[in-house]
């Protein structure tokens, strides 16, 4: 799976790969040690802002089925 | 402003579901997702993970629904807040579209939870509120968008038991890998004797 961004596929998928093992053998099996793919985290994160911003997605203001959705704009 | 609802039941224990929930794109059956983004994770003071992830798809509207709502390119983005409970054993995912939000609200809801009879099973729960602005034939369009849902709908749950298989044969290979790594040092150790 590609990342919005595509310079930053390669940190996605590292961290994806840590997240995936963390969650499935530690986080769903009840145990609370922490995450342990916080740097590669950073990193990936470092890089989708970015991209967001570049291509102006607008991840801010969202609201689910809020009060608000029926007006017409 | 249209409602759509279903549930399901899968064959399989609430963990392995969840796991293949967290795991579902990219497959085969929706191939209209082609980018997914984790923008923020966390996890609670009660052990639950928060996670906001950014999805980019096409959304695959019929050439006509495209030509009256007035838009070229269908590259839609969704942000979906999700939320893993792995003591109460549910798995929450709220999405919503941020692209297009002037004409359209595709807001959708999902959980899963083991079957309240049978532990092995996960049922899910889907709920979509569709909203069509400031055009005519808002109730057509609506209903469309209900019926493309409906079929992405099933073409999500396929998707579950093809992401649920692929992860199955990715251990067998893994447990046949070390079976065949134990067996050859005792071959050559029977082959001694």
């Amino acid at each position: 799976m590609n990342s919005v961004g595509e310079a930053c596929t390669d940190l996605k998928r590292e961290y994806d790969q840590c997240f995936n093992r963390w969650f499935a053998e530690k986080f769903l099996k009840g145990d609370r040690s922490g995450d342990p793919c916080t740097e590669t985290f950073r990193k990936y994160q470092r890089c989708v802002q970015k991209a967001i911003k570049e291509k102006d997605i607008p991840i801010d203001g969202v609201e689910f089925m809020g009060p608000n959705k029926d007006n017409s704009t | 402003m249209k409602i759509w609802a279903s549930e399901h039941i899968f064959n399989h224990p609430w963990e392995t579901v969840t796991n293949a929930a967290m795991q579902k794109y990219p497959n085969p059956m929706n191939p209209g997702v082609f980018g997914v983004d984790v923008l923020d994770r966390s996890v609670d003071t009660q052990g639950r993970l928060h996670s906001t992830r950014l999805l980019s798809t096409e959304w695959g509207l019929p050439a006509m629904a495209k030509s009256i709502i007035g838009v070229t390119r269908t590259c839609t983005y969704v942000q979906e807040h999700s939320v893993v409970d792995p003591k109460e054993k549910t798995f929450e995912l709220k999405s919503t579209n941020i692209s297009f939000t002037n004409l359209v609200s595709v807001d959708e809801k999902l959980t899963y939870k083991p079957h309240p009879q049978d532990p092995e099973k996960t049922v899910l729960t889907q709920e979509a509120l569709i909203s069509v602005k400031g055009v005519s034939l808002s109730s057509y369009l609506e209903s469309l968008m209900a019926k493309t849902i409906s079929v992405n709908a099933s073409k999500g749950r396929e998707a579950m038991e093809w992401v649920i298989r692929r992860l199955n044969t990715e251990i067998e290979e893994l447990a046949a890998t070390a079976r065949s790594s134990i067996r050859v040092p005792m071959a050559a150790a029977v082959a001694d004797k």
